[in-house]
């Protein structure tokens, strides 16, 4: 489709760096600024709108106050024509300029561009699982590592109710809707995002080492907490990071032994790659835990991974995530230790 | 059985109680639309059988079309004596109208039966079964209005004999009856017949 | 039955079939709503004042944010519409009720009855927490087992059937019973919208209906409708929902925009500017508004070529407001305008609403609405209509009309602080929220991580919803003390322009001794002013012995057939025992139609 040449990137006002993680106008993507010229666009015509119209307002109000003491009725008037018509037409000019942007914009990011890095993200009750079919062995969660520069398709859905995958600084968000599954156990329908991951260099654009993404569709008792971060490597370090997560754990000390046995019982809701834990079919339920020690967060990126944070959660998931599916009191004090010692250090992977 | 203000002039001169027939009409245009909507989407959906064209038995559902339909006739004719005032005809008319209902209620009823012990499609057997027995389940909830609104016009006229010839009532009375038959003729066409399309 | 009830007292009330009873009560309930989703927000607001706050749970936010938003819609703002439609429809067209008195009445006990059911939820702990668009499929009975969500399922269904028969009541009734003269393009601009608003209930409700029908079925009988593992879809729900759901969005603004428009040529002591241009937008506001319903869904996946559809409807859209926005101006300019409380809200309505409206040309856009859909963007942008634009004219309208529904006039200095309190603490509440999604925060979220930047804006907010809340307790004292205290009203206290002022205050039983007849828009006004300006005498009332004026009877059975219905809902929630409930309810509903139909009215 061709509409009118709009050059998306010239327009963009309010790239002012706000200091908040999730701000939507300081987009580093191609996809996030050309919205955001849009929206910069947008936002100057209703705002010059606002004033046609409360200016006129103001000057009215004081300009035809009733005096004290004069009690005559004005001259009755009933209207204007040609007035009529001018505030019809205008109004239609004016939207004309902002929906050939929008549907310029609209149609340029609707397309899946070749040698796309296929990411898979998926919602569940109240955290982010990653898989990337390219390489069927990744699979992470709350925590999406992707390569600079380079092509994403993201497929969306979900594995329970509606939730919606959104990294502002990348662009819009799209809904991650329950499906049904083909024989193969593969979704049969889900959303897309398309997006060219930034520069790692261009630093100036980047807030922090990690970029923040969070669910906006309300899907029960802790959306709020439903939060997750991404990474961006140079390509290189996202290949040694890829194979970080199909590695199994070095398990060095005996109270991490002592903690692989305790995580034998996790096995029916999480995985760690390269433990028996892989080999238990089905759909896991609770996030897959591969390079837990590497993960900034824990608990879908609302507590910082430390021993007491994770310590606190094994205790209580749900004092951390009220509702969460798993349940309290699943191990006792020394197991916490043990499992923790585990999870924290012998999953945790140079690359 | 009358409000109020149909005693006073109306700007329209239609009667109030007829013209909130034609707009309950138009709203109950929506439901069906919906209803029906529902159903085309869904019928195909099913993750498993039995599918609509294992159960539907149409030359059952022709016949209580054919006789949803003659009850329609009925209704004209009853409206018609009760103009005229012709008491025994209006009775009897009316009296088809609600025997005409209560056959295809009956029909409706082996229909369902039969499906539930027969093909063993209960409600939630599978999308299909859900939206069929919504839609046909929500049409026959409204025959079941008319019959007993058709049944109380005909007790009032059996009670108040010569002194009650309320054409105004059966008309309205007659207006949604047609209506449900129509209805009818739809859901007929879309769903039992659309499936040998 | 009915022949001899009293005429006072609580029997008078429960078996009232008068349009202004009726529209008293409707006000008076709504307004009671107001105060709980008033407290259901300050709650709100109290839990987001600071990050990481625990002064509620989870599950407790997002059952306030459900009951809030389903409050304020179907409780408040749409009968307090009703309220209006009840008492000055008949009023304004020259009638002597409404066309259905008995209906009326109906739909009102359904309402309220359907309004106690909905909020019993409170009561037995089990708080509908899906949000008040309830999306499919956090609301099947796997991811919500109590009946919290049937709760919220059957008192909308009830409080929609209120609706529904309201609706067709007052089409009916501005249609058909309009006085002698007073044709379409002659029936004063509030009348035209409440028209229109009538007819998007009756065309959108039965949609909702069908969405809660087959939604109940799924919770109660095991269908599938909305459940992906049985061959569902959840987006189904939202194309119903939002077929529904946004035209209830015109439902809402459009009474509110006729009252503005009726406060406005008052005050300004000049016709409505454009009329005819009025009325025309409004309808195309209407039927435009049943096209644009996937715009709430530019996030679900609908591919490019329906969004980009949909967000050119939707921009359309705009064209007939900004013209209502304009023609308002110029209904001021060349005035005379006077500022009281009744004005100074319709003004601000024109301010509020014109951003409220510009943040929704931001959306209308998909690819900016994917960055603010589901943010405190749209937040702010709905609160800018519906609260800074309907509830802000519903306001004025209740100090515009207190004087006639009353017989007394509201305080005005107490009034103007009451708007001013609105006018700061609303801006102060609502404004920052822009800011807040811009800065990426989600809505519905019921707490926040305290590096986001977010706890300034936040903070504010909640500021402001303290001082508004100060003005709502203003507004009560106000309303209930102006009972006692108020001046006297005389029957044309505003100098008004249409025919309801033409009638003592507060109007008596058979609202016009003779029915009038009009020849010219604003024929009140024109009967009491030349055209050049100069005072005519106006005609006054002739007397009549009230005793010749035949009244409808006053009835048992709208309040019992409400009972009979609202027990039907009743059935699905009952803890025990719900068939028989249901049962109940069936037979009370169809002896109470039978013992209505045989009534002598």
């Amino acid at each position: 489709m061709q509409l009118p040449a709009f050059d998306e990137g010239k327009y963009n006002f309010f790239d002012v760096s706000w200091k908040a993680p999730m701000d939507t106008v300081s987009g580093i993507t191609e996809w996030s600024r050309d919205i955001n010229s849009v929206y910069s666009l947008t936002t100057i015509i209703c705002t010059l709108v606002f004033f046609a119209v409360a200016i006129p307002l103001v000057i009215t109000l004081v300009k035809f106050k009733q005096k004290p003491g004069d009690d005559s009725p004005p001259k009755q008037f009933h209207g204007n024509p040609t007035l009529e018509v001018l505030w019809t037409v205008i109004p239609v000019v004016l939207l004309i300029f902002i929906a050939v942007p929008t549907w310029r914009v609209l149609f340029k990011h609707s397309h899946v561009a070749e040698g796309s890095l296929e990411v898979e993200a998926i919602g569940h009750q109240w955290w982010w699982e990653f898989r990337y079919p390219q390489n069927g062995k990744i699979i992470t969660a709350s925590e999406l590592h992707l390569p600079e520069n380079t092509p994403v398709h993201f497929r969306v859905w979900s594995a329970d109710v509606i939730h919606a995958f959104w990294i502002p600084k990348f662009g819009g968000k799209t809904d991650a809707n329950p499906t049904s599954f083909a024989e193969d156990g593969s979704p049969t329908r889900w959303n897309e995002i398309n997006v060219v991951t930034p520069l790692l260099a261009d630093k100036t654009k980047i807030h922090g080492e990690m970029y923040q993404g969070q669910c906006t569709q309300l899907c029960g008792s802790s959306h709020a907490l439903m939060r997750f971060n991404v990474v961006i490597h140079s390509k290189e370090e996202f290949d040694r990071w890829a194979k970080t997560a199909y590695t199994p754990p070095k398990v060095e000390t005996t109270l991490a032994q002592a903690g692989e046995q305790v995580f034998a019982r996790c096995q029916a809701c999480h995985t760690i790659a390269g433990t028996p834990s892989e080999q238990i079919p089905g759909v896991k339920i609770g996030p897959n835990l591969t390079n837990f020690g590497n993960r900034k967060y824990l608990g879908a990126g609302t507590r910082l991974n430390t021993p007491e944070n994770l310590a606190a959660w094994l205790r209580e998931p749900s004092s951390i995530k009220p509702g969460s599916l798993m349940p309290a009191g699943l191990v006792n004090e020394e197991e916490i230790a043990q499992v923790s010692s585990y999870l924290r250090l012998a999953t945790a992977k140079s690359y | 059985m009358s409000d109020a203000a149909h005693v006073h002039h109306t700007s329209t001169d239609i009667e109030n109680r007829k013209f909130a027939m034609w707009v309950l009409i138009a709203s109950e245009c929506f439901l069906f639309g919906t209803l029906i909507a529902n159903y085309l989407i869904n019928k195909g959906r099913s993750l498993s059988g039995p599918t609509p064209q294992e159960v539907y038995k149409i030359d059952v559902t022709t016949l209580s079309t054919f006789d949803l339909l003659m009850s329609s006739v009925a209704m004209v004719l009853a409206l018609h004596y009760c103009k005229e005032k012709e008491l025994r005809k209006f009775q009897f008319w009316t009296a088809m109208v609600v025997v005409g209902g209560l056959i295809f209620l009956g029909f409706q009823y082996h229909e369902f039966s039969t499906f539930v012990n027969q093909d063993g499609l209960g409600l939630s057997t599978n999308i299909f079964a859900s939206s069929f027995y919504l839609l046909t389940g929500c049409h026959g909830a409204h025959v079941t209005v008319g019959v007993l609104w058709m049944s109380s016009i005909l007790v009032t006229s059996l009670i108040k004999g010569k002194d009650w010839f309320n054409s105004e009532i059966v008309e309205v009375a007659g207006l949604y009856w047609h209506f449900v038959d129509v209805v009818w003729i739809i859901i007929f066409t879309v769903v039992y017949l659309f499936v040998y399309v | 039955m009915a022949k001899n009830l009293p005429k006072t007292g609580l029997i008078s009330w429960l078996t009232s079939v008068d349009h202004k009873r009726i529209g008293v009560m409707y006000a008076l309930g709504s307004l009671f709503f107001l105060i709980v989703g008033g407290i259901e927000a300050i709650l709100m607001r109290t839990q987001l004042i600071a990050p990481n706050n625990t002064f509620l749970t989870g599950d407790l936010y997002n059952g306030l944010v459900t009951m809030h938003g389903t409050t304020m819609i179907f409780l408040v703002v749409m009968p307090l519409s009703a309220a209006f439609f009840n008492y000055l429809v008949p009023l304004m067209i020259g009638a002597p009720d409404v066309a259905f008195p008995r209906l009326n009445a109906l739909s009102y006990w359904i309402w309220l009855f359907g309004a106690c059911l909905l909020n019993t939820s409170y009561l037995v702990q089990q708080i509908p927490a899906v949000g008040w668009f309830a999306y499919a499929n956090l609301t099947e009975k796997q991811f919500n087992p109590t009946h919290s969500v049937d709760y919220w399922v059957l008192g909308v269904q009830v409080v929609g059937l209120a609706s529904l028969i309201a609706a067709i009541n007052f089409f009916v009734t501005i249609i058909n019973m309009r006085c002698k003269g007073m044709t379409l393009l002659k029936m004063p601009l509030f009348i035209w919208t409440t028209l229109v608003t009538q007819v998007l209930l009756i065309l959108s409700l039965p949609v909702i209906t069908v969405a809660l029908i087959m939604l109940t079925f799924d919770r109660s009988f095991g269908t599938g409708f909305f459940n992906p593992g049985l061959g569902g879809q959840v987006v189904m729900w939202q194309h119903l929902f939002w077929i529904f759901g946004h035209p209830e969005v015109y439902i809402l603004i459009l009474p509110a925009m006729g009252i503005v428009s009726e406060i406005l040529a008052t005050f300004a002591r000049k016709p409505l500017f454009g009329y005819t241009v009025m009325v025309y937008s409004s309808c195309a506001i209407g039927f435009l508004g049943f096209a644009v319903w996937a715009h709430h869904m530019f996030t679900t996946g609908l591919g490019p070529w329906a969004t980009a559809l949909f967000s050119a409807a939707t921009m359309l859209i705009a064209v007939p407001t900004g013209v209502k926005i304009f023609n308002w101006i110029s209904t001021l300019w060349g005035g005379k305008i006077r500022f009281t409380t009744a004005s100074m809200f319709a003004i601000s309505f024109v301010a509020m609403f014109t951003l409220g409206g510009l943040s929704g040309v931001m959306h209308s856009s998909p690819v900016i609405d994917t960055q603010h859909q589901a943010s405190y963007f749209v937040v702010a942008h709905f609160h800018y209509v519906l609260y800074g634009g309907a509830v802000m004219g519903l306001f004025g309208g209740i100090f515009y009309w207190y004087p006639k529904i009353t017989g007394r006039l509201m305080n005005e200095p107490l009034g103007k602080l009451q708007f001013w309190l609105y006018m700061v603490g609303f801006n102060v509440t609502f404004f920052p929220m822009h800011f807040l999604g811009l800065e990426g925060m989600p809505r519905r979220i019921y707490t926040y991580a305290s590096d986001q930047n977010w706890n300034f804006w936040n903070f504010c907010a909640t500021m402001g919803a303290y001082v508004t809340a100060v003005g709502g307790a203003l507004f009560f004292i106000n309303m209930f003390g102006s009972l006692k205290w108020g001046k006297k009203a005389s029957a044309d206290p505003w100098d008004g322009r249409t025919l309801e002022w033409s009638i003592p205050s507060p109007p008596p039983e058979y609202n016009f001794a003779k029915l009038p007849e009009v020849t010219q828009l604003d024929d009140w006004w024109h009967k009491k002013y030349t055209h050049d300006g100069k005072r005519l005498t106006p005609p006054q009332q002739p007397y009549v012995d009230p005793k010749s004026i035949h009244l409808p009877n006053q009835s048992f059975w709208p309040i019992v057939l409400a009972a009979g219905i609202t027990t039907i809902a009743s059935g699905f929630v009952a803890p025990a025992n719900g068939v028989f409930v249901s049962l109940i309810g069936v037979a009370l509903t169809v002896s109470a139609s039978f013992g209505w139909a045989y009534e002598e009215p």
